[in-house]
């Protein structure tokens, strides 16, 4: 039986519902969420209210498979107005299962800073005054010792000082330096005043075919932790990519002024890891391994008083606070992302942020008067600091807003040709049609980026790209809803899925798999167009017209043409989900 | 001369839980860490500081010494103990004498988890933490 669990924070209320009928029609995950989100997100619902839900939700392959890893998170976002969804990893998924449920629905306020306690099916809400204001690591700290004589394997999920002022930027981290990243859970969480949720249990489930089961999971584990398809992940991790992709122009550089970094040597995958990582850890259940964390000493006094600090790093935040800012030093860049971690902002948000502020600068649109003395300069990673410092401390309005998010603060203030963002948020480096149409508004969401690389230096056949990437962003409908993690996709084939859902028991097959990947898929462009997005209405950032990117300089046309030839794709899930959808069910 | 489960290089451990999946499923049938005779523990606050809690095999248990009605005892192969389900009161002495805190506690049926020193959580084990190592004398695991 699959179960969600339901708790208003304004009364403590909770309830428990089966929705094991979702389950079957929507596999799990995202699938389900997608399906519970609308029939609560409207236009009108303010998303910092207390009205507005978050949905957390696991899949079938949780706990059962390796590399089922991740936890989804549905809400409606406050930095966009759009769906937002986005996935984390670390303990969270095993725990949601451990204490007997699949889906965690969070709606109300309460009344004064709390974390909610989940163990098993006790709920509780636990005032913590005393921890309202304190740094995303820290409440980790707190929180893992104070619930430390609980059964199984606890969970913490918490918001730094960005959540607690609501900037829209802010992340909700998870466990070790995991993130609910993008759009601004962090924010729908203040809102709430729910500083943390701890959440653990001791449920499992029996197998009931173990030889069938023992063989498949071996395959399985096997691939995983051994096999090609997840060594990039084993070894340097993403940030392998740093150096490759400058090479074809491809690494964000100086706000996206261009694709080379000069120095992308000095903050490569390589060079992290043979100077900074000091070991690599896993998500619950996932043989790989990819999290690398890093280190750095740092002398703090005369003659040898050192300390040393440790924190995740990946490509995603190496170009976002390193190239992007052109910091070439890799110590200045986990010093930074240190900081971020602590304040609880998406990384990639506030760096995009800090590149237009510095670009607006050079430009004369923002001066010394809107930041309080300081010269913004690319590279200049301590006054980056001091940027960071005066956004947590609130300094002024100006850097109020720059948490606010770079579609806010060019919109404000100008410049809005220097500001990269995709429906006000920005995401990655590349593949910009994928920003654009994706439904998690992340390059996690095509990978349209790989695609870019596939047809490097090939003559453009458009129809086919969209289609890729199209058909990319389906079969991710179906691995999100399991929920496997991206970095597991090449194991997790479209037969292996077949294969493990009827083992647990899920009457499918590949073709019937297509139908709900569209199903879901079309069920989340309407919710989106409800929300307010559309097709039409996409804009490619201005100045990314006038950079030489990877695949050579990108014209608005082009940009257009691949939006039209994708809207056209999207046409008949919506068809599909829609005739679904006027079925009666539960 | 046997086999006991021991921990070579705690340092590799990178925390995916595989090695109690593994065990759990093994002798439980279940989907899930709950039932492992061996425990991955986080510390609180330190990233990717892990302390791998297994069996030390040993030759003059302390589990076994405190148990009431002897359902725990010397294991026959002369390390380790073992469980003679029926004879056990659930008083859980033996989980607490165990000094090394690898002795585990299964909630369901109140029953202590002692480890056979199968070697199943090495198998899946992707970072070689763990290894199967002759039983010598009295020497006890670092």
């Amino acid at each position: 039986m699959y179960k969600m669990l339901e708790i208003d924070l304004s009364t403590g209320q909770t309830k428990v519902k089966d929705i094991s009928e979702l389950f079957s029609r929507f596999i799990g995950g995202t699938g389900v969420l997608t399906y519970l989100a609308l029939r609560e997100l409207t236009r009108e619902l303010d998303p910092l209210s207390p009205q507005a839900p978050i949905f957390f939700g696991i899949g079938p392959f949780n706990n059962y498979f390796p590399s089922a890893s991740k936890t989804v998170a549905i809400f409606k976002s406050p930095l966009t107005g759009d769906l937002g969804e986005s996935h984390a990893g670390g303990r969270l998924s095993l725990a949601i299962f451990a204490a007997g449920f699949h889906v965690i629905k969070i709606t109300g306020k309460a009344e004064k800073p709390v974390y909610l306690s989940i163990d098993n099916e006790r709920v509780n809400l636990v005032p913590c005054r005393s921890l309202w204001g304190r740094s995303a690591l820290s409440v980790e700290r707190i929180l893992r010792e104070k619930e430390d004589n609980r059964k199984g394997k606890k969970s913490i999920v918490r918001i730094g000082p960005a959540g607690e002022r609501l900037s829209p930027i802010a992340c909700v981290t998870v466990d070790s330096s995991r993130h609910f990243g993008r759009l601004g859970l962090g924010a729908i969480l203040g809102s709430k005043n729910l500083k943390a949720v701890v959440i653990s249990g001791n449920r499992y489930n029996s197998i009931s075919d173990k030889k069938e089961y023992q063989a498949f999971y071996n395959e399985l584990f096997k691939d995983l932790a051994f096999s090609e398809n997840t060594y990039k992940y084993r070894d340097l991790g993403t940030s392998a990519n740093v150096v490759p992709l400058s090479k074809i122009h491809s690494l964000p550089t100086r706000n996206f002024s261009q694709g080379f970094f000069e120095n992308a040597q000095r903050i490569s995958g390589e060079y992290f890891a043979e100077n900074f990582l000091a070991q690599q850890i896993s998500c619950s259940h996932c043989p790989i391994g990819c999290i690398h964390i890093g280190t750095l000493r740092e002398l703090f006094a005369d003659p040898h008083m050192y300390k040393t600090i440790k924190v995740s790093y990946d490509h995603e935040l190496i170009y976002s606070i390193g190239s992007n800012l052109s910091i070439a030093d890799a110590g200045e860049v986990l010093k930074l992302l240190q900081f971020i971690e602590r304040q609880g902002w998406d990384a990639i948000s506030i760096g995009v942020a800090l590149a237009w502020a510095t670009e607006a600068f050079q430009k004369g649109i923002i001066n010394l008067s809107h930041t309080d003395g300081l010269a913004l300069g690319f590279g200049d990673s301590q006054t980056y600091m001091k940027v960071l410092e005066n956004i947590s401390s609130g300094k002024n309005e100006f850097y109020r807003d720059l948490e606010k998010g770079v579609y806010h603060c060019a919109k404000k203030y100008g410049a809005e040709d220097l500001a990269i963002h995709f429906n006000r948020n920005m995401t990655g480096p590349d593949a910009f049609v994928g920003y654009a149409v994706g439904v998690r508004h992340s390059h996690l969401d095509c990978a349209g980026y790989s695609i870019d690389q596939k047809f490097l230096g090939r003559q453009q056949d458009l129809e086919k790209e969209v289609k890729m990437m199209y058909e990319e962003s389906l079969w991710r409908m179906i691995t999100n809803s399991l929920v496997t993690c991206l970095f597991a996709r090449g194991t997790y084939t479209p037969n292996i899925v077949e294969k493990g859902l009827r083992l647990l028991g899920y009457d499918v097959d590949i073709q019937q798999l297509t139908k709900v990947s569209r199903v879901i898929h079309g069920m989340k462009y309407i919710l989106k167009e409800r929300l307010g997005f559309d097709f039409e209405k996409l804009k490619l950032p201005a100045k990314l017209t006038r950079i030489y990117t990877g695949r050579g300089m990108i014209t608005l046309e082009d940009f257009k043409e691949r939006i039209r030839i994708y809207t056209q794709l999207v046409l008949q899930d919506k068809y599909l989900a829609k005739e679904l959808l006027s079925q009666q069910f539960q | 001369m046997g086999k006991k489960l021991s921990v070579k290089d705690r340092e590799r451990c990178i925390g995916c839980y595989s090695c109690m999946f593994a065990c759990s499923r093994a002798w439980h049938n279940i989907i899930g860490i709950e039932k492992s005779a061996m425990r991955v523990k986080n510390y609180p606050g330190v990233e990717g500081a892990f302390s791998v809690r297994v069996c030390q095999a040993c030759l003059d248990p302390e589990c076994a010494q405190v148990c009431p009605t002897g359902a725990l005892k010397l294991s026959k192969r002369g390390y380790g103990v073992e469980l003679e389900k029926e004879k056990c009161t659930h008083c859980m002495k033996c989980v607490k004498a165990c000094s090394a805190s690898a002795l585990q506690w299964d909630e369901e049926t109140k029953l202590p988890l002692p480890c056979l020193h199968c070697g199943i959580c090495v198998m899946y084990c992707p970072t070689n933490v763990l290894e199967m190592q002759e039983v010598i004398g009295n020497v006890q695991n670092a």
